[in-house]
């Protein structure tokens, strides 16, 4: 297609507009959900792709979420969507990240034509399988993980295809809340739809996508740029997954950073095989992981867009932990191992950037579920230090950054109490800029209900920078007992589980 | 004689005031006097034309508040909270502010670590779990007075529903303190949600001692001025007493927004437009709020100076652009403005003071939109020739020439104050084609036809006291007070009557001591297991169900008529209206002077256009686009395709005819 270059004022014009669209989406969707991971946790994600399926613009909520998104925009399109339809997809050998993450693709369609996709993403808080939560600490296959969907009209023709959404409500847990989330991700998709339509409307289809295109190959231009300003090289870091849920041995990871002039290249070579466990990563979620490396080395006002990655290329062996093939089970892969592999890309390339310490790299998935209910929640803890500053205590790092559920709206809805909600003070390394504090959360289970906890960095630290100290490591609990870093068990009620966070590592020598 | 009500409004810059005697708007303008804000107060009545024995009525709206947060200079405030929860302030909602800035950290919470004190007790959905551990209060006494702490603010876990322990608390601090200020959560904001009710409650005691001392300090020099005492705007766009202003300040912090949008109302019903956008638009930022009916809408979710307020204010949303937002050619070639401001000082590069980047005001004055050589506020003037070249170094990089830069910088801040404008209409369900533009501020109504076009809008207002809008607003405010009380059921299941009871119970206590208060109930609701809830009118409980459903769709896009409704607070709004008197335009001046003439650029073109003052115009007054009109102060860019006429309030009505 020939297209006449934007003048650098329409430009500017139609990327507010279309990162407006994709927000406004987003907004829809976590306004209209029903689930508390949802909307109280904003666990979801939303993104314009033109219609070539290259990502335009994003609301940023979740990093994790959004790099993932090509694929399933990729796996929509070789199935020849219609107008009208809208794609459901979590299959994680086709376009998916883990099975939680449903992602709904819809072409947007402007006078007959297919002109780009709207894709939202939502991280739903039970798709069936094995445990309540679907974030099984022990799974060994993809089908114990819940219900696989590859990509599956839920709306033909603008005619909702009410027996492909019987047959996924039929495998979930509690339906009439996946019921009310599904209502809200098709609404957002849809409110991204119309206010394309009215874009192009004003301002003409072609424009418009001509300044599609145009703001992939600004960001393109704009990460080259940045990419050269770097110091060639090849930078190496080797770090480590804490045991697979299965066995609860280190997992080894190995990385290569190679700049050269405006490209950037990371190998996988020496990681680990692929695991029984479930810390195994489809290929999206390590391009997912690779992508936040490379967008937090850009400067901020850099979009993020199919331009931005467009530099990047990844050399991930097929069969290994992070490059897993069917039916190797991932849950933890895309919330755990995605944090391990950003922080060991970091890691490499601080031998030859001015980067801060390393942040809690987990996210401390903690689940619990009964019979008609499931809890979920992430936790946050250290950031770590930087020339800049002290590490932000309390707060998610890397690859997710959901909201708490209030303790008040918890009680009210599930039959656990909160016992303990504070910092872990002085969890955060030591050095001239101390690393942020990890956080202590303390639950009682007040039914029957069965935990499943994934974490990571109970063994090995987060590491300083500069000469700055180690954050101190974190810790899971039942009531005395401590347990391992992945770990699924029955509770009983009355036992309390208390997940202590890592505190981020510190930047300096500590003076005096 | 009527007698006079005044409206004074404390800004950044200028303290403005708007007299309303007998219809006929008088008006002043002094510089603020930040250092204490009520010197500027009294200048500005002093020099008034009014006599102190004809004001019936004082309304005042300022920004002792929000600066105190803004610059974190409020109290030294302590947190007493239920024991092992002691860092919820901090923790907040655990995310982080920014993705991919790695170093990048939340603004400090308003209490520091180790004024956060705790107490053993425990209250649960159903009530209590732990009792309220005596001895423990007596030592956070003890740990308090050694502290020496100006105000204190209690946050119980679920107080929301169960206030026994946070009273008992509050109870024994005040018996202890009395010189101390203490606010509860239960009744500050008595809602679930602990971070939020503790965030707004810590505020609220945080400015309490500070705002106190204000308005005592200024109700002696009004006294003493022979004035009635002055009441207090608040960011709901009512005014209150004003000891209950010092008893609850967090719900006075957007004070001086809440009167822009109340006068942009009183403004836009006058010349009959009761639904309208509010355009605000200054030199480092631009305000904008949808106003229904003749209403001014509240939103509960604002968030202060990093600060969540749950209180329900004024929904204002603020973009930090104006017209000294910087406009620069970045490394990938495109044109950007802002989010850099050149301020006052040195402010855009026409007003020749070592501004050297173009802002968007340069472009507007190489536009011919603003007049090269003319006098801001008696110091600055703007000269062209500083702009012009401005405008060739940025445009250079990016092959375009200053006129095409300044078109650029011009059509690039207004997607911006489109981008704002959708937020608070498409984003809150409202089609802005539906709605009239009323634009103020300095710069407001500059770009006013151009957003209109972009959005479909067919009318514009341009107020003739736009420059004083927030102080008339406070001229003719309403007295209002905002309650809420938790109340969870199943709305299905919900006795109309006992609904009613609770109602009556909130309406008595709130009425106290009001004449002729007016009420409006409203409550909460969502859809069952929902955690967000929309708030409806509930003067017919047969009706909320209804309400709800069409809300959210509205809203959201879809409804579920088959799902059960929950209802989780009630709301009441009391009222007392005051009388608006009408406002009056007078014929044009005799001797009408024709317009001058001066080149403008139209999306390109460069044609000659009438320039009008509006000092010259009156009632019936007309104006034809391409046209620039010029206000006191501020300038109307009366675009192609456009025209209208002074109606007899002194609004200029802009309609566009395609």
């Amino acid at each position: 297609m020939s297209q006449e270059r934007l003048d650098p004022v329409t430009l500017s014009v139609l990327a507010s507009a279309l990162v407006g669209i994709a927000e406004e989406a987003g907004a829809v969707l976590i306004r209209g959900a029903y689930s508390s991971n949802i909307k109280e946790r904003r666990d979801c994600s939303a993104a314009l792709f033109d219609a070539g399926g290259r990502m335009v613009s994003q609301a940023e909520h979740i990093p994790v979420h959004l790099g993932a998104m090509p694929e399933a925009v990729a796996a929509v399109i070789a199935r020849d969507p219609e107008p009208g339809d809208v794609f459901a997809l979590n299959d994680p050998y086709t376009g998916g990240t883990h099975l939680p993450d449903l992602t709904l693709v819809a072409p947007m369609v402007y006078e007959d034509e297919v002109v780009g996709y709207a894709v939202t993403r939502a991280h739903h808080s039970d798709v069936g399988g094995m445990r309540p939560g679907s974030m099984p600490a022990d799974s060994r296959e993809i089908y114990q993980e819940g219900l696989v969907i590859p990509p599956t009209r839920l709306v033909r023709g603008g005619e909702p295809a009410h027996e492909a959404i019987e047959l996924i409500l039929a495998n979930v847990r509690t339906p009439e809340v996946r019921r009310g989330d599904l209502r809200a991700q098709l609404a957002a998709n849809r409110r991204a739809e119309e206010r394309l339509t009215e874009l192009m409307e004003r301002r003409g289809a072609d424009t418009v996508q001509t300044a599609m295109a145009e703001v992939i190959d600004y960001a393109e231009r704009r990460t080259r740029e940045a990419l050269r300003e770097m110091p060639d090289g090849t930078y190496e870091a080797g770090s480590e997954m804490e045991g697979d849920g299965v066995r609860d041995e280190d997992v080894p990871l190995c990385v290569k950073v190679t700049i050269a002039d405006d490209e950037l290249e990371v190998d996988f070579a020496g990681t680990s095989d692929q695991v029984p466990g479930n810390v195994n990563c489809p290929l999206s979620v390590t391009r997912s992981a690779c992508y936040f490396a490379l967008r937090v080395l850009l400067p901020a006002d850099v979009p993020a867009n199919a331009g931005t990655y467009a530099p990047l290329r990844i050399a991930a062996p097929e069969g290994s932990l992070v490059n897993a093939r069917r039916p190797a089970a991932v849950v933890a892969g895309n919330v755990e191992t995605s944090q391990r592999i950003a922080d060991t890309v970091l890691l490499a390339l601080a031998e030859a950037l001015e980067l801060p310490a390393q942040g809690q790299g987990t996210m401390n998935n903690l689940v619990i579920g009964g019979a008609d209910w499931t809890y979920y929640e992430t936790i946050g803890g250290g950031q770590g230090a930087s020339a800049a500053g002290p590490g932000a205590s309390g707060v998610h790092v890397g690859m997710s950054n959901t909201l708490n559920t209030p303790i008040e709206a918890l009680e009210l809805e599930y039959p656990l109490r909160v016992e303990r909600y504070e910092l872990a003070y002085g969890s955060g390394g030591a050095g001239e800029h101390r690393g942020g504090d990890g956080i202590e959360r303390a639950v009682r289970v007040l039914e029957p209900a069965y935990l499943s906890l994934l974490s990571d960095r109970r063994r090995h630290a987060p590491q300083g920078a500069r000469g700055g100290g180690a954050g101190r490591t974190g810790r899971n609990a039942l009531g005395e007992d401590e347990l391992a870093p992945k770990v699924g068990r029955e509770l009983t009620p009355g036992e309390l589980v208390t997940v202590r966070t890592p505190g981020g590592g510190g930047y300096g020598p500590p003076c005096c | 004689m009527a007698g006079a009500r005044l409206g004074v409004d404390v800004g950044g810059t200028f303290t403005d005031l708007v007299a309303l005697v007998d219809g006929e708007l008088v008006t002043g303008k002094v510089p603020s006097t930040p250092e204490d804000q009520s010197r500027g107060v009294m200048a500005v009545v002093q020099r008034a034309d009014v006599a102190a024995a004809d004001v019936v009525a004082f309304a005042h709206g300022m920004t002792v508040a929000t600066n105190a947060l803004l610059e974190r200079r409020g109290a030294r405030t302590a947190l007493v909270t239920t024991e092992g929860f002691r860092d919820v302030l901090e923790i907040a909602r655990q995310n982080r502010p920014s993705l991919y800035d790695l170093t990048a950290d939340r603004p400090p919470a308003l209490i520091p670590r180790e004024l956060r004190f705790c107490v053993r007790e425990r209250m649960g959905p159903e009530g209590e779990l732990e009792a309220l551990e005596e001895g423990g209060v007596e030592e956070v006494v003890t740990a308090l007075r050694a502290a020496e702490v100006e105000a204190v603010a209690v946050c119980l876990l679920f107080a929301f529903a169960h206030p026994e322990h946070e009273q008992a608390v509050g109870a024994a601090l005040r018996d202890a303190l009395p010189d101390v200020h203490v606010s509860l959560s239960s009744d500050v904001l008595p809602e679930f949600r602990e971070y939020e009710r503790f965030s707004t409650t810590t505020a609220n005691a945080y400015l309490a001692p500070r705002l106190g001392a204000y308005l005592r300090s200024l109700a002696e020099q009004v006294q003493r001025a022979s004035m009635p005492a002055p009441m207090v705007m608040q960011s709901s766009g009512g005014v209150v007493d004003m000891s209950v202003a010092a008893q609850l300040p967090a719900a006075c912090v957007l004070s001086g927004p809440a009167g822009g949008v109340i006068g942009a109302a009183f403004a836009a019903a006058a010349s009959g437009y009761e639904d309208v956008l509010s355009f605000d638009m200054g030199g480092t930022s631009t305000d904008v709020a949808p106003i229904r009916g003749g209403d001014a809408q509240t939103t509960t979710e604002s968030v202060v100076a990093g600060v969540p307020l749950k209180l329900p204010m004024v929904d204002v949303h603020t973009v930090s652009a104006g017209g000294g937002s910087i406009a620069w050619a970045d490394p990938g070639g495109a044109l950007r403005v802002g989010p850099r401001s050149a301020g006052a000082d040195p402010g855009p590069a026409a007003y020749d003071r070592g501004g050297e980047e173009p802002t968007v005001t340069d472009a507007n004055l190489h536009l011919g939109y603003l007049e090269d050589g003319a006098q801001l506020g008696g110091e600055v003037r703007l000269r062209a020739d500083r702009a012009t070249p401005a405008l060739e170094r940025v445009g250079a990089s990016l092959h375009l020439d200053a006129s095409e830069t300044a078109l650029g910088i011009v059509a690039v801040a207004d997607a911006e104050m489109v981008r704002a404008l959708r937020v608070i209409s498409v984003e809150r369900g409202l089609d802005p084609r539906d709605f009239a533009l009323v634009a103020f501020g300095g710069a407001g109504a500059m770009h006013a036809c151009a957003l209109a076009e972009e959005l479909g809008i067919a009318t514009v207002l341009v107020p003739k006291a736009g420059g004083v809008l927030s102080a008339l607003g406070l001229a003719i405010s309403d007295l209002r007070r905002d309650a809420v009380a938790p109340y969870r059921a199943e709305l299905a299941g919900v006795d109309a009557d006992k609904l009613g009871e609770a109602f009556a119970e909130l309406e008595e206590r709130a009425g106290e001591g009001l004449e002729r208060p007016d009420f409006q109930r409203r409550a909460d609701l969502r859809y069952r297991r929902q955690s967000f809830e929309l708030i409806v009118d509930a003067d017919d409980v047969d009706a909320l169900g209804e309400r709800f459903h069409a809300a959210h769709e509205r809203r959201y896009g879809f409804r579920v008529d088959e799902e059960a409704i929950e209802l989780v607070n009630l709301r009441l709004v009391t009222t007392v209206e005051v009388e608006k008197p009408p406002l009056r335009e007078a014929a044009p001046a005799g001797g009408a002077r024709a317009p001058s003439r001066r080149r403008a650029n139209f999306d390109g073109a460069w044609t000659e256009v009438d320039v009008h003052a509006r000092a010259a115009m009156g009632v019936g007054s007309q104006v034809r686009g391409p046209a620039i009109v010029e206000l006191s102060q501020a300038t109307c860019v009366v675009r192609p395709g456009w025209e209208g006429a002074v109606d007899e309030v002194g609004t200029l009505v802009l309609g566009s005819n395609p």
